[in-house]
């Protein structure tokens, strides 16, 4: 119950720093952020947008180790967790797509421009939507979880490289990917916040309480989750 | 009352948003804890255990 106390608290505590705080030039107190070039006060968006696709990863991995932990066991319980940190990662990743789509309309001009960021997680999409129609595709449930583990592990092998590899070892307008340096004409390392940490130290202590706090929120998600795919399971088989 | 919150929150419109966003998660918050409570309820009504470990 301590945890969830913990959650409510910290979730307050970013969101009434993370709107509230004003972004000004010269951060002179502790309650201002600095501006970030390029963003201004969109910049704010990192405490909610970058949470959202970082339980996306956590989310997948956490489907493969419970995949893992199924193939080796054979409990379907271990299926519905695996089962439910899948359904959570798609909501999480449709949530990363939508919010930063958004917020590339107001920075980029449009609400997408197939930048390396954006493409990777459309194929990432892909991937494991496809894993929902093959679980939906077979009725046979061991089959089904057997099926579903190993494709689990599979898509996950790709996440490390689209979410942390190809969008920054390509040119792009995603914070963090390569950019062409306007004066010497080279291509260089993109000055991120997400990269280099271009923030001061209270927004990047509001950065990692909101990933704290949506890490707790996920984890208590998930296992309401999978309680209940388990209990639909179990009525469904009397 | 124009000088008072009503005034402040008319000069400050981000305040407004974020009594906002306070209050949606309020709303979830409260909403995960009575999904929690409920299913809690069910699990002590069905009894446990009910694992899906295969009968070998």
């Amino acid at each position: 119950m301590i945890w969830k106390a913990i959650l409510f608290i910290l979730m307050c505590f970013v969101i009434i720093t993370g709107i509230s705080f004003p972004i000004v030039e010269n951060p002179q107190g502790w309650m201002q952020f600095p501006i970030i070039p390029g963003l201004g006060e969109k910049a704010k968006i990192i405490f909610f947008h970058v949470p959202t696709a970082w339980l996306s990863v956590i989310a997948f991995l956490m489907a493969m180790v419970y995949g893992i932990r199924y193939l080796r066991n054979k409990n379907l319980d271990e299926d519905a967790k695996s089962a439910a940190a899948l359904q959570l990662g798609m909501m999480f990743c449709i949530l990363a797509t939508v919010t930063g789509s958004i917020w590339a309309k107001f920075n980029w001009g449009t609400f997408w421009n197939w930048d390396p960021r954006e493409t990777s997680i459309f194929i990432l999409l892909l991937i494991y939507g496809s894993l929902f129609a093959l679980r939906s595709a077979v009725e046979n449930e061991d089959k089904r979880a057997r099926l579903s583990a190993v494709y689990s592990i599979i898509a996950f092998l790709t996440v490390p490289f689209f979410i942390f590899i190809m969008p920054r070892i390509m040119l792009g307008l995603h914070p963090g990917s390569l950019e062409i340096d306007p004066n010497s004409g080279k291509i260089v390392q993109g000055t991120s916040p997400v990269v280099d940490f271009k923030m001061n130290g209270n927004m990047r202590l509001v950065f990692f309480v909101s990933l704290a706090a949506f890490t707790i929120l996920y984890w208590w998600m998930w296992k309401v989750r999978y309680r209940s795919i388990i209990i639909q399971e179990y009525i469904s088989k009397k | 009352m124009e000088g008072g919150l009503l005034g402040f929150l008319e000069k400050n419109s981000i305040y407004i948003v974020l009594f906002i966003v306070l209050v949606v998660w309020i709303g979830i918050f409260l909403f995960l804890i009575n999904t929690d409570k409920r299913l809690k309820a069910i699990e002590k009504e069905l009894g446990k255990p009910y694992s899906g470990k295969k009968e070998n």
